[in-house]
């Protein structure tokens, strides 16, 4: 039998940003679905790379959600760009490690998942994009989490 | 095969179809005088079983009932029969007896490592709500007569006391008005206050809640960590991770222990706090 978790799971995901809030810096946009939400981030520090900009991050829900992970990637729209970072390419999937399935744990939740990725942002300096990137954009049809990230640089 | 074999395997064809009706008479042997009574082998409990869940589905409460009631004579630790009777009965408002199933469904899921664990905590957590509810309800409108009776007194002792006043006494009339309206207003307004403490307090304490399915535990387990998680999670977690979820160390179901006092703990506050399931 299918778990069946993802919809109440989500459902009290919401609930819990509506009564407490979010940390600064990241905001809900859409989250009336139980299946996909769009959030909005920035990075509180003055980082140079980053200064000034809002990115829209999209995740997505699968019905194993939250003993799998959500899919998460930084989508593009006017004024909101896919940040320069070495674990970001530039069609906005994201490696990190917590979003693997190696590397998920279901006591994370998408709050959670959005402040790793704004300190993600907020302790980057390099202001490039992961090794290979063109050849990536171009050749990739896997799913995100799918996806075998080789760690170039662990230093990031 | 045997006939009562292939009578089970055709019915979980119609039911696997969605043609409940068609289960029902299959797992039934089709008898042109008793229709419905009579089943193809009477001493094999998988088939009251499967004819329950397609009975559920047909909403026959009663034969659900009968149907698991029988099977659970042939066969006391029949899980499914315990889960299926804990749904009819919650369809016909026997929270007592639903619950006591679904928990003892509960119970035989978590000693076979039943997959359908997960579903049977959720009914064990609607049958928590549900019985609430229904006692609340009685207990409010409970309230509400005790409240409204009260009233009626004191408006029939001002009425007794007015009648004994003499004639164009206005001065006692009045004082005599005025002291009943306050008392009467004083009244309704301790029942008023006691209603909003009631919706008030409506807050699950963060030790109740299961970090994985975010719900009020009913079985929470604890890991080596010291931290507890609904056995029903943990389980799915573990199937694809046997991992522990804080520290990803390594974690299998036998690491797992119950945790009886937070168990109790959680069971004491979904017993006046019904709502908090569906939190």
């Amino acid at each position: 039998m299918a778990t069946g978790m993802r919809s109440k799971r989500v459902a009290k995901e919401r609930q819990k940003i509506d009564k407490f809030g979010l940390p600064p810096g990241i905001e809900l946009v859409e989250g009336n679905d139980l299946k996909e939400w769009l959030f909005d981030i920035r990075v509180l520090d003055s980082n140079p790379i980053y200064d000034g900009n809002i990115f829209r991050l999209k995740f997505v829900f699968s019905d194993t959600y939250p003993i799998e992970p959500p899919e998460v990637t930084f989508i593009e729209r006017p004024s909101r760009p896919i940040p320069i970072h070495p674990h970001i390419y530039s069609n906005g999937i994201i490696c990190l490690d917590l979003l693997g399935n190696q590397g998920w744990s279901p006591v994370q939740s998408a709050e959670s998942v959005c402040m790793s990725i704004q300190s993600m942002l907020t302790s980057n300096t390099k202001n490039e994009r992961p090794p290979g990137d063109e050849e990536f954009v171009r050749g990739n049809k896997q799913r995100p989490r799918d996806i075998e990230f080789l760690y170039h640089d662990n230093t990031v | 095969m045997s006939k009562s074999l292939q009578l089970k395997e055709e019915g979980n064809r119609h039911f696997q179809a969605g043609d409940y009706i068609g289960a029902d008479s299959l797992y039934s042997k089709a008898s042109p005088i008793h229709p419905t009574s009579i089943i193809a082998d009477p001493k094999n409990p998988a088939l009251y079983t499967n004819r329950a869940m397609a009975r559920l589905k047909l909403n026959h409460w009663d034969s659900v009932i009968s149907d698991c009631e029988t099977c659970l004579s042939l066969s006391p630790n029949n899980m499914k029969a315990h889960y299926y009777l804990a749904q009819a009965q919650l369809s016909l408002r026997d929270f007592d007896g639903a619950l006591q199933h679904a928990l003892e469904a509960h119970k035989l899921c978590a000693a076979n490592n039943d997959k359908s664990l997960a579903a049977v905590t959720g009914i064990v957590l609607r049958c928590k709500k549900e019985r609430w509810a229904d006692r609340e309800k009685k207990r409010l409108r409970l309230e509400t007569e005790v409240e409204d009776r009260m009233v009626e007194l004191l408006r029939k002792e001002r009425d007794e006391m007015l009648a004994a006043v003499a004639p164009g006494d206005e001065a006692e009339r009045k004082a005599i008005e005025d002291e009943a309206d306050e008392r009467m207003n004083v009244l309704r307004n301790v029942f008023e206050a006691a209603r909003e403490q009631n919706q008030k307090k409506r807050e699950v304490p963060e030790w109740a809640i299961d970090d994985i399915s975010f719900n009020v535990m009913v079985d929470p387990v604890i890991t080596k960590t010291g931290k507890s998680y609904e056995r029903a999670s943990i389980m799915e977690h573990l199937r694809r991770h046997p991992s522990d979820p804080l520290t990803r160390e390594p974690l299998t179901p036998a690491d797992l222990r119950p945790n009886l006092a937070l168990r109790q703990a959680c069971e004491e506050f979904l017993d006046k706090n019904g709502w908090a399931a569906d939190w």
